[in-house]
């Protein structure tokens, strides 16, 4: 299982109102040094990074990415092989101008995130669905890749 | 003047925190936002995604305007979280409000998981055209 680049810079601006992000790539550091780094990881020149939650199930992986305030028509998902990859861009929208910004903490611009699924997927039958700011996509495992279960008669 | 530049020091520090809660641990996240002005009212952009409209509360009183969320349900369905970033939580925020707000005509919205707060200002905050004699 891998994720995308890490961007040390961004969570050392985050500190330490992102204590749980830290520990994160504390983690991930950890495992790099001890596994190597692993393959499928994707360096890309993305501004933000949206958390995500990935749960595997025996006939697919759910895939969550919090993406609030983003618009759907603005996020793109490709699959390539085993690769996963969820890309788009925030726009701000606002014609506001900037002396009229007190604070601004949220994330803008493109982002990007790239998981190389551990199984064979079934590429036409990705499914994705928006709520609350949320992205949920289904991605369904190839028939080789479920578990099978062989009864085996004792005589 | 000296009014308005009050209002800028809307935020407080914000940090994500565990508490004790109902079942064991809460992780209570501080939302980021965005806070701007127009000619007539301040506005707060949060970003709460995952939360449904109906887990959102705000409050807000002559010194603190409040934004919590009930904790998400993160139903896995049964299978293996193999990465957990965004996990179970909830969220909490407050911003230190300003005098000049007209706390009764507070409004808000929420919409792609995106909370949007509207806090007009009192007519003395806004400002006037004067005209030469």
């Amino acid at each position: 299982m891998s994720l995308v680049r890490w961007n040390p810079a961004r969570d050392l601006a985050a500190w330490p109102s992102d204590l749980f992000g830290m520990q994160r790539e504390i983690n991930r550091m950890f495992n790099n040094i001890f596994r190597g780094s692993e393959e499928g990881e994707e360096y890309a020149l993305a501004s933000w990074t949206p958390a995500v939650d990935i749960t595997e199930h025996d006939d697919k992986y759910t895939v969550k990415v919090e993406l609030p305030g983003v618009n759907k028509d603005e996020v793109k998902i490709t699959v390539e092989s085993n690769m996963l990859t969820i890309r788009g861009e925030k726009k701000q929208e606002k014609e506001t101008k900037k002396e009229n910004y007190h604070r601004v903490e949220r994330s803008y611009g493109s982002f990007q995130r790239s998981f190389t699924l551990p199984t064979a997927i079934l590429n036409d039958k990705i499914d994705a669905a928006f709520k609350d700011g949320v992205l949920t996509v289904q991605v369904p495992k190839a028939e080789e890749a479920k578990p099978k279960q062989i009864e085996v008669k004792v005589k | 003047m000296e009014n308005n530049k009050k209002n800028t020091a809307l935020v407080r520090a914000c940090c994500n925190a565990v508490v004790p809660g109902a079942e064991g641990y809460e992780m209570v996240v501080c939302p980021a936002a965005d806070i701007y002005e127009t000619s007539d009212a301040f506005i707060v952009e949060i970003d709460m995604p995952g939360a449904s409209k109906e887990s959102i509360s705000i409050t807000a009183d002559a010194r603190m305007l409040s934004v919590s969320s009930l904790q998400m349900i993160n139903d896995s369905g049964g299978g293996e979280i193999i990465v957990n970033e965004i996990g179970k939580k909830k969220y909490h925020r407050e911003f230190r409000l300003g005098t000049g707000i007209k706390l009764d005509d507070i409004r808000a919205e929420y919409k792609d998981g995106v909370l949007l707060i509207t806090l007009p200002k009192a007519d003395e905050l806004k400002a006037r055209q004067i005209r030469i004699q």
